[in-house]
């Protein structure tokens, strides 16, 4: 028994204990049920009983109040109008598969929103609203410093991000990671917008690029061996627009 | 949130929504994945989606049980990956109002307890071997090696018993599905 299937199932129990986020990497089918029943077991262990880590609760407010405010692109979550979806048949290992004392959880799951799918590019506007309500053009960039493959940060009221030509396309995008809020850096040579903190990876088109979908097991993506394991919403992407010589972005009214 | 008031009145009642129910969600969230990170990052998303969606005019308990339903999506979601199964996504369900499940009580440990229960019953079905080896691992949190010395046993027979165990476990589960 001592094979490589029990070396994955091993190492998402340790990453477990060791209170990590475990991957589901190389794990058979069969052991799928013994990972989700260790996990159950593991929170059941913990003696604070999942309490919640005051600092994630205040952090997870801050966002709110920002996206509240139409500057997350919370809208990109929803899927385009028309996507298709598949039904999941459940079978007696799909019940397992649910532990202690869900299975109504599953079930309700398998005719359920995936609001972890990666979502389309993101609308302007969420609920009708625009991401900016009042606002004005405010001159960031001029042309000259955005040759193809080029990137200026900018600062204004109510965004900080980078303008970009994408290949001859200029686009604004906010440098606010979608994971946890941490400030993205451009990296000129991948063209992408790396979070320092998880490292997930956006490109040109605010997009995840270093996600699992889409993840080739063989170059993997700019020298990451592993993919991003969330399907992070796309960045927020203020409205640009350049005029003569200059790049300007529609911004709140200072 | 949607909602027609779109007041300050309005960001103030969602606010109060998510301190009342962003530990208990947390917690359903958490006894489902077993660790903080993924807990974190889902408690975020049905939060998130809520600010989006959830209509704060409905009554307190079906904007709970809306909450509970988009938490259960998104754990179901998250495990669909270990069993590598196609993600669903029907848009329109978090969106719906129906009572899909006994709710668990978002003003109490009920939920915790209940996992609780459920996993010392599973341990008392156990082989008394397999039942000291879950114990020792997951509840006391002890390593591998630590578990292998307190049952005299060797650091690859602990590994094995472990596995048997959840084996084991996870058949006592599907029995009672």
């Amino acid at each position: 028994m001592a094979d490589e299937r029990e070396d994955a199932l091993d190492q998402f129990i340790d990453t477990l204990l060791e209170g990590g986020r475990p991957a589901p990497d190389g794990m058979v089918d069969d052991e799928a049920p013994l990972a989700h029943l260790a996990a159950e077991l593991a929170a059941a262990g913990n003696p604070d009983r999942g309490q919640p880590d005051p600092a994630f609760v205040e952090q997870l407010r801050l966002r709110m109040r920002d996206a509240d405010a139409g500057i997350s692109s919370v809208q990109g979550w929803s899927l385009p109008a028309g996507a298709p979806f598949h039904k999941v048949r459940l079978t007696r290992r799909d019940l397992l598969r649910v532990g202690l004392g869900a299975a109504a959880g599953l079930a309700a799951g398998a005719g359920a929103i995936s609001i972890l799918r990666p979502s389309g590019p993101a609308p302007l506007t969420g609920n009708g609203r625009p991401l900016v309500r009042d606002g004005e053009w405010e001159v960031v960039a001029t042309l000259a410093d955005l040759p193809e493959g080029a990137a200026v940060r900018f600062s204004t009221v109510a965004f900080d991000g980078y303008v970009v030509n994408d290949a001859g396309t200029i686009r604004a995008l906010s440098s606010v990671c979608t994971h946890m809020g941490c400030t993205l850096a451009y990296r000129e040579k991948w063209q992408d917008l790396r979070c320092p903190c998880h490292g997930a990876s956006f490109n040109l088109s605010g997009e995840l690029a270093n996600g699992s979908s889409g993840w080739s097991e063989g170059s993997g993506y700019a020298g990451d061996t592993q993919a991003y394991p969330i399907d992070l919403p796309p960045l927020v992407r203020p409205k640009v627009k350049v005029k003569g010589d200059d790049v300007l972005v529609w911004t709140a009214r200072a | 949130m949607a909602t027609s008031s779109g007041s300050a009145n309005a960001h103030r009642r969602f606010e109060a929504i998510y301190d009342e129910h962003v530990t208990a969600i947390h917690r359903f969230v958490y006894a489902r994945v077993g660790n903080r990170p993924d807990a974190e990052d889902l408690t975020g998303q049905v939060f998130m989606r809520a600010v989006e969606q959830l209509d704060i005019d409905r009554p307190a308990p079906q904007i709970s049980a809306w909450l509970y339903r988009v938490a259960q999506n998104a754990v179901a979601d998250y495990w669909r990956a270990f069993y590598r199964l196609p993600q669903v996504g029907v848009e329109q369900v978090a969106a719906s109002w129906e009572p899909v499940m006994p709710q668990p009580d978002p003003h109490a440990d009920a939920d915790a307890d209940r996992a609780a229960t459920a996993v010392r019953g599973l341990l008392k079905r156990l082989p008394d071997q397999y039942a000291k080896v879950l114990e020792l691992r997951f509840l006391h949190r002890l390593s591998v090696a630590e578990t292998a010395t307190r049952l005299g046993i060797s650091h690859g027979n602990a590994k094995v018993l472990q596995y048997r165990a959840l084996r084991k476990a996870a058949l006592l589960v599907e029995a009672d599905g």
